[in-house]
């Protein structure tokens, strides 16, 4: 295991560790673009130079691995002149339209810029080489040529994560652009985090472009429930709109994040956001519609069944199991979940589309319930009046309640999911606007922070569900979600 | 039109292939021979190579816009590649080019009305020594001056010179 020295400080490092990964262990940093932690090395965008003792030139130090003995300096007149150097040289060519970019205050120039340059450039704006600009380039991004420095960050994401390789660099030299093949879309289900990983303003998120400037965004960790993989994101938000979802890279799950995941936050701001309660296919204040519900249920007493949802946090399930047992009073619930799980297309995306499967099962050791098969079993046999569950787990159920007589009963958060024939459906706080705990593929447990509130009068879940159970005079004593987790072991 | 890799050019290139460590190391010279056939570089070829030799089809039309000495579209009798990197620069490459782009009224990439010229400006052909250089076809034409130009173009325009 060699031992090297960086800017002074001794460092024992494994054998093939770049210098500039040594450099991070000690808290240096190397100024890189072309480098990026999960890609192979490529050291074309030569930002990362520092100077090593006796070597006759300065290094790359994302490409040079630490020898023993080796002496390296990354703050000398050297490697500063070279920084200054690089930079003038990426910035001979750019169109320097930070004003109207979108990438302007989370760029990887402008940073560098005023860290390792605030030089004049000595290269005057008429000579510099046009490209084509804001091209759409596929369903979520755009290209705009001028602006890129060529790194192949995005050539090597292409080629190397989703392994279609759309993109490449097209032409030589002062002439060399990105393009991929005339009359293709670059649309490969990973395509955004091309925008999170270009250190320019060259591709841009058609989604977010000039949604809002960077700097207003405040930032949340949270949870992706696109699916059961889980994902950890940063919710940028502001003013309570959230405008984007970006990985939050950790070992454990995921340094990316997929299209259909970034951007299930859309849902909050859809137009079929429902604030108010529905019957039958009328919008209904949220009081009433509750009433409506707590009436119904009472009148079908005795024939109710209840069921969870893999949808739905522990929390919610767990309200909705308190709700069957101390309210409705039933022995007809069902938290049977079995999807088969596992990541379906080698990087993210889950062969369960439902988030909390693995979830549930807690919630199921705890209350018990009947499977799936006989609540499918015994609405078929019209033994149900009602059924009282989550809006995509009733679709689980659409078989069953075909020509079954059955009331449905659902809570949705948008209109979009509510199953054809609901009788009647109460709104409630969606993933990005209460907290909830959710287990994903791999048994770890995620717990969501809420970058947003829900609309006015929208509650959680088990707080609906425990006004549900006040209505029919039964007490839950919800008064928050972790009063529902009380009891169950996960 | 579905472009196909003609059975002859198939066999041809596996036996280019076998000469490499890996296949796909065989692309420049495939589409050398696959310029051979037509003159050119067609879209639908680079599709045909790169499926040919488990290419990405980016990778195989990133190569062929990287080199000069590929073209993208079919081109004259006689190409006329002048050569615009340093040396030649030196020894008057640009006079070169303008004089050839009046004479034949075209310019840099286009090709004359009847057929027999096309145009190019390309990259080092690495005869530095006999600047300034032209290649017409596949053969060079060194230490040129406007009025060897000008013989040059009148011994084409006569087929007294065959370039291969």
């Amino acid at each position: 295991m060699p031992t090297i020295t960086i800017d002074g400080k001794s460092i024992e490092v494994e054998k093939g560790t770049t210098l500039l990964a040594a450099a991070q262990k000690l808290g240096i940093y190397i100024p890189r673009y072309c480098y990026h932690p999960k890609l192979s090395i490529s050291g074309n965008c030569r930002m990362c130079l520092v100077e090593v003792e006796k070597a006759p030139k300065l290094l790359t130090a994302c490409s040079t691995e630490a020898a023993e003995g080796m002496v390296v300096r990354t703050t000398s007149d050297k490697v500063k002149a070279a920084r200054r150097d690089v930079l003038e040289y990426l910035l001979i060519n750019h169109p320097l339209d930070c004003p109207i970019c979108d990438q302007a205050g989370e760029c990887g120039l402008q940073d560098y810029y005023m860290d390792y340059s605030l030089a004049r450039s000595r290269f005057s704006m008429a000579d510099k080489v046009r490209r084509e600009k804001r091209r759409p380039i596929g369903p979520n991004l755009v290209l705009d040529n001028e602006r890129c420095i060529l790194c192949t960050r995005c050539v090597r994401f292409c080629s190397e994560v989703t392994k279609t390789s759309e993109l490449e660099v097209m032409n030589r030299g002062d002439h060399s652009y990105i393009d991929l093949k005339e009359g293709k879309a670059l649309d490969n289900g990973y395509s955004l985090n091309i925008a999170d990983i270009c250190p320019v303003g060259a591709f841009t998120s058609r989604d977010f472009r000039f949604k809002q400037r960077v700097w207003f965004l405040k930032r949340t960790k949270t949870v992706c429930l696109g699916c059961a993989t889980g994902c950890l994101v940063e919710a940028h938000h502001n003013e309570n709109v959230i405008y984007r979802l970006v990985p939050d890279p950790n070992p454990e799950t995921n340094t990316w994040l997929c299209d259909h995941g970034r951007l299930t936050y859309k849902a909050l701001q859809a137009g079929d956001r429902l604030k108010k309660g529905v019957i039958k296919n009328g919008l209904i204040e949220l009081e009433p519609a509750l009433r409506e519900a707590a009436t119904r249920i009472d009148e079908a007493r005795g024939a109710v069944a209840v069921m969870g949802s893999p949808w739905l946090s522990i929390e919610d399930n767990a309200a909705l199991a308190r709700l069957a047992r101390d309210s409705v009073k039933t022995g007809d619930y069902c938290f049977d979940f079995n999807f088969e799980q596992g990541i379906k297309d080698g990087i993210l995306i889950n062969k369960d589309q439902a988030p909390n499967t693995a979830g549930v099962r807690p919630v199921k050791a705890a209350y018990g319930g009947i499977s799936m098969g006989e609540l499918a079993g015994r609405i078929a046999s019209g033994k149900i009046k009602l059924l009282l569950t989550e809006a995509r787990a009733a679709a689980l159920l659409k078989d069953a309640l075909k020509d079954s007589g059955t009331r449905v009963v659902v809570f949705a958060a948008n209109r979009g999911e509510i199953p054809a024939g609901a009788y009647a459906t109460l709104p409630y706080a969606a993933y990005f606007e209460t907290p909830g705990t959710f287990i994903n593929y791999q048994g770890l447990r995620r717990r969501t922070t809420p970058p947003v509130a829900a609309p006015e009068g929208v509650k959680p879940l088990w707080d609906v569900v425990n006004k549900l159970a006040s209505y029919s005079g039964a007490s839950l004593g919800l008064d928050s979600g972790d009063d529902a987790l009380k009891g169950i072991s996960f | 039109m579905a472009f196909k890799l003609s059975e002859e050019f198939k066999a041809k290139a596996d036996k280019i292939c076998a000469r490499y460590p890996r296949r796909d190391a065989a692309l420049i010279p495939l589409l050398l021979e696959l310029q051979k056939e037509t003159g050119y570089v067609a879209e639908e070829g680079m599709d045909a190579l790169a499926a040919f030799l488990g290419l990405p089809y980016s990778r195989v039309k990133a190569v062929v816009t990287f080199y000069t000495m590929f073209n993208r579209e079919p081109s004259g009798k006689y190409h006329l590649q002048v050569c615009r990197n340093i040396s030649c620069h030196m020894a008057g490459a640009e006079g070169l080019l303008a004089r050839l782009s009046s004479k034949l009224g075209i310019a840099e990439g286009e090709t004359t009305k009847d057929g027999l010229f096309t145009l190019s400006a390309v990259e080092c052909l690495g005869a530095c020594g006999s600047a300034p250089v032209m290649q017409v076809n596949e053969k060079y034409f060194e230490n040129l001056t406007g009025e060897k130009l000008d013989a040059l173009l009148d011994d084409l325009r006569h087929n007294r010179v065959m370039p291969r």
